[in-house]
C-alpha cells in the first residue's frame, strides 16, 4: 500500500460576512480581558458566533473536508468558482489558518498559487530568479544548480540581466513559471497556472507537471478549470461544491459527473399544437431531440459517443414523395455533411425520423442540425435551418496535449509509423 | 489490518501550539539576505546619486539642526563638543530607530500581496527591514567616524580613548532591538485597527522630542527630567554619545531598566506576531 503523505480531517473555514475584522479595539480588549484574565465567558461574546450563523453572517468557505493523498498521487480539485478550491489550497500551504480541523503531512510542501510571486519589476531577471526562488522555499544551492536550466526553460537567455519591467508580459510569465517549475518539493500545490500564457506555454507547463508527477513520483495537488488537464494529469479528483466535498474518486469519473452536472446535455424541443409549430401547410415540426447513445454517464455527448437524432413532424398533405435532408453544420453555418433520407410517401400522419451519428467522428465543438424537406426530389417545401444546436465534449486519454483539438470533425483514422530502411 | 501510528512531519491546526520556529527561520536565511540586497538595489536604482543618498539625507538634516536648534534656538550641546558631531550622532541613531520602526510596523500592509500567496516565516520580512537599516546605519557611522577624525586632527577636539567605546555597539544593538520590538507590536495592531497607523506616525514624531536627540540629557531641567527618563531610548542615546564622543549621562539603573524593558517587550511582541501572523491574512 502506498504511503499516505497528506491527510485532511474535518477541515472547515469560516468567514464572517461584511464586517470583517472591524471588531473595535475596545471590544477586542474587553473580550480578551474577560476570557484570559477574569476567566469568565462573556455572554455577549459567547452568543456572537451562533447569532451570526443564524443571521447568515457566516460564510462556510469549507466544511467538513476529509481526504488522504498517497505518495506520488496527483489529486485534481475541481468545482465552480467560489466552491472553496483556493481556500483549501491556501490552508494546506499554511497561508490561511483553518477554523476547524486538521491537516498533516510529510515532507516539504511548495505551492504555486500565482505565477510570479516575489517578482519585482525593477530587478533583473537574474535577481528575480534568486528572489522568487528563495520566497518559494528553495535554498541557495538548489537555485544555483538549476539556474541554467531555469533560464533555458524560460528561453530569455539574452535578457537575463535586464530589469523585468522591460520584459514583454509573455517573457515575464515564462520566467516566473520557469522558477516555479523547478521547485522540487515532496508535495506540490498548484492553482490555475494554466490560466496564463498562450497555448504553447500551457503545453510546456503541463508537460513539466506531468514529468514531476509521473516520472519523479512527487505528489501534486492541482486546481484547474481545464477538465482536460485534470483528467490527464490526475489520478484522483475531488469535486468541491459550495465548500463541501461532493465527490471524490477516479479523476475521469469525477470530471464526467462534474461536467454532466454543470451542463444540460439532453437538448431538444417540442411543440404541442401544429398551429404554433414552425412549418407551413405541408409540414409542421412536432419535436426534435439530440441525445447520446450508450452507457456514458450523465447523458453527456462526448467525442466518443454516438449521437441519436430523433425528429417527429406532422405531415399535413398527401400524394407525393417526400425526402428530409438532415444537415450537420458548424456553428458558423458551414455544412459538414448532408444525410439524404430515403423517400417516403407523404400521408396525413405524425411521421418520425431517426438518424444516428457514429461516435469518434465529431470534434469538441458546437454543432447545429438543420432539416430541409423536399417534394418529389425537386421542390423545396420547407427549410428548418438552425433546428437545434448541441455541444460535443472532449474526452482524451494518454495524451499530453491539452489545447483545443483543431478541425471541424475528428474521425478516427488509423495512422501508424513504420520503418522502411535502416540508415546505418 | 494493523493500524500503524503515522509519523507526520508537519501539522496545521485551527489553534496551533505556539512555536518560536527558529529552525524554520534559519532555513529561510537566504531569503533574508536576498531581501536586504533587494532593498538596497531598489532604493538606488535609476537615481543619479545612487547610494550617496544614504549619506546625503542625514547630512541635510544635520545642516538644518545645526542652524535651527544650534544657532537659532541655541540649545547647549555640551562643553568642548562640536555641535556638528553632537547632532550628527543623534541623527544617525535616531534615523536608524525611526526607519526600522516605521518599516517593521508596516509589515502586513506592505506585504499582504506576498503573504496571501506563499508561506514563509512572516518574521523574515520585518527582519529584512531591520537589517537593511542596520547596514545603512553602518555606512553613516563611517561618515561620523571620519567627521570625528577631522575634528580631532584639525579642530583640536579631544576624545579620551577608553573602554567606553565598547558601549557603542551595545547602544546600536539595543536600539535596533527596541525598534524591531515596537515595530512588530504595531504591525499587528495597525493590520487589525487601521486608525492606529496614523497614531504611529504622530507618536514617533513626538517621541523624538522626549529622546535626547537634539539636546543632551544634562540640559533638561531637573523637574522635567523624569519625562525623558521613562523613555527607554534615553540611556541608549546617552550611551552612544558617551562611547563615541565621551559625553553623556547614563545611570546604571537606567540602563538596567532599559534592558529589562527590551527583554519583556521583545518576547511579548514576538509571541503576538507569531501567534497573530497567520490569522491576520483574513483581516488585512
Amino acid at each position: 500500500m502506498a504511503e499516505v503523505v497528506l491527510e485532511v480531517e474535518h477541515l472547515a473555514k469560516v468567514y464572517k460576512l461584511g464586517a470583517i475584522g472591524t471588531g473595535s479595539l475596545r471590544q477586542d480588549l474587553q473580550y480578551w480581558w474577560n476570557k484570559n484574565i477574569l476567566k469568565k465567558e462573556d455572554p455577549f461574546f459567547q452568543q456572537k458566533d451562533e447569532e451570526a450563523e443564524m443571521n447568515n453572517e457566516l460564510i462556510w468557505a469549507l466544511r467538513d473536508i476529509n481526504f488522504k493523498v498517497n505518495q506520488g498521487e496527483a489529486l485534481g480539485i475541481i468545482g465552480s468558482n467560489g466552491s472553496g478550491k483556493s481556500t483549501l489550497l491556501k490552508i494546506i500551504s499554511r497561508i490561511v489558518q483553518p477554523s476547524k480541523g486538521l491537516v498533516r503531512g510529510k515532507g516539504k510542501v511548495n505551492s504555486i498559487l500565482e505565477v510570479g510571486t516575489g517578482f519585482h519589476s525593477e530587478l533583473s531577471g537574474r535577481e528575480n530568479i534568486y528572489n522568487s526562488g528563495y520566497i518559494l522555499g528553495m535554498n541557495k544551492e538548489e537555485i544555483r544548480s538549476k539556474f541554467d536550466e531555469i533560464v533555458a526553460f524560460s528561453g530569455i537567455e539574452k535578457f537575463i540581466d535586464t530589469p523585468v519591467k522591460r520584459y514583454s508580459s509573455g517573457m515575464y510569465v515564462r520566467l516566473a513559471f520557469a522558477v516555479a517549475a523547478h521547485l522540487e518539493p515532496d508535495i506540490l500545490i498548484v492553482d490555475e497556472v494554466l490560466a496564463v500564457g498562450d497555448a504553447d506555454f500551457q503545453k510546456k507547463c503541463m508537460g513539466k507537471m506531468q514529468e514531476v508527477s509521473h516520472t519523479k513520483g512527487r505528489t501534486i495537488l492541482f486546481v484547474s478549470h481545464n477538465m482536460q488537464a485534470v483528467t490527464n494529469l490526475c489520478t484522483t479528483a475531488l469535486w468541491l461544491n459550495a465548500g463541501r466535498m461532493k465527490m471524490m474518486g477516479n479523476a475521469r469519473d469525477v470530471v464526467a459527473s462534474y461536467i454532466g452536472n454543470s451542463k444540460q446535455f439532453r437538448t431538444g424541443q417540442s411543440w404541442d399544437e401544429p398551429e404554433t409549430a414552425p412549418g407551413n401547410h405541408f409540414i409542421r415540426m412536432k419535436s426534435i431531440e439530440v441525445k447520446p447513445i450508450g452507457s456514458v454517464k450523465n447523458d453527456m455527448i462526448t467525442v466518443e459517443t454516438p449521437i441519436q437524432l430523433d425528429v417527429e413532424f406532422w405531415c399535413l398533405q398527401e400524394g407525393f414523395d417526400m425526402n428530409i435532408n438532415v444537415r450537420l453544420l458548424t456553428n458558423a453555418g458551414e455544412c459538414i455533411f448532408d444525410l439524404g433520407s430515403p423517400s417516403v410517401k407523404a400521408e396525413k400522419a405524425v411521421l418520425g425520423l431517426r438518424s444516428i451519428i457514429p461516435g469518434n467522428l465529431l470534434n469538441n465543438n458546437n454543432y447545429i442540425i438543420g432539416l430541409t424537406v423536399v417534394k418529389n426530389h425537386s421542390t423545396h417545401l420547407y427549410a428548418f435551418t438552425n433546428c437545434i444546436s448541441f455541444d460535443v465534449e472532449d474526452m482524451r486519454e494518454g495524451m499530453s496535449y491539452f489545447g483545443l483539438w483543431p478541425g471541424i470533425i475528428r474521425p478516427q483514422i488509423d495512422t501508424s509509423f513504420f520503418k522502411k530502411v535502416n540508415l546505418d | 489490518m494493523l493500524h500503524q501510528e503515522q509519523k507526520w512531519d508537519w501539522e496545521i491546526q485551527s489553534r496551533p501550539k505556539f512555536k518560536w520556529g527558529v529552525r524554520d527561520i534559519l532555513s529561510y536565511r537566504h531569503l533574508l539576505g536576498s531581501l536586504v540586497r533587494r532593498e538596497f538595489l531598489l532604493n538606488y536604482q535609476q537615481t543619479i546619486l545612487g547610494p550617496v543618498w544614504i549619506l546625503f539625507q542625514p547630512l541635510l538634516t544635520l545642516v538644518t539642526y545645526v542652524l535651527v536648534f544650534g544657532k537659532l534656538i541655541g540649545i547647549p550641546t555640551g562643553e568642548n563638543l562640536p555641535p556638528v558631531l553632537f547632532y550628527f550622532s543623534g541623527i544617525v541613531l535616531w534615523n536608524f530607530f525611526n526607519d526600522s520602526f516605521v518599516g517593521t510596523s508596516n509589515t502586513f500592509r506592505d506585504n499582504i500581496q506576498i503573504f496571501s500567496k506563499v508561506y514563509f516565516p512572516r518574521i523574515i520580512m520585518p527582519l529584512s527591514v531591520l537589517f537593511t537599516h542596520f547596514f545603512r546605519l553602518l555606512v553613516q557611522l563611517i561618515l561620523l567616524v571620519l567627521m570625528i577624525g577631522y575634528y580631532i586632527i584639525f579642530k583640536d577636539f579631544h576624545v579620551p580613548l577608553s573602554p567606553n567605546l565598547l558601549l557603542v555597539p551595545l547602544a546600536i544593538i539595543l536600539t535596533g532591538v527596541i525598534s524591531f520590538t515596537l515595530g512588530l507590536f504595531f504591525s499587528v495592531l495597525t493590520a487589525k485597527y487601521r486608525d492606529i497607523s496614523n497614531l504611529v506616525y504622530v507618536g514617533i514624531r513626538l517621541l523624538m522630542f522626549v529622546t535626547p536627540v537634539i539636546y543632551p540629557l544634562s540640559a533638561v531641567q531637573e523637574k522635567l527630567r523624569w519625562v525623558v527618563n521613562i523613555n527607554p531610548l534615553t540611556p541608549l542615546f546617552e550611551l552612544f554619545r558617551l562611547g563615541l564622543l565621551g559625553q553623556g549621562t547614563v545611570a546604571p539603573l537606567q540602563l538596567l531598566y532599559c534592558i529589562l524593558f527590551i527583554v519583556l517587550t521583545l518576547f511579548g511582541s514576538l509571541y503576538l506576531f507569531t501567534k497573530q501572523g497567520s490569522k491576520l491574512i483574513d483581516v488585512v
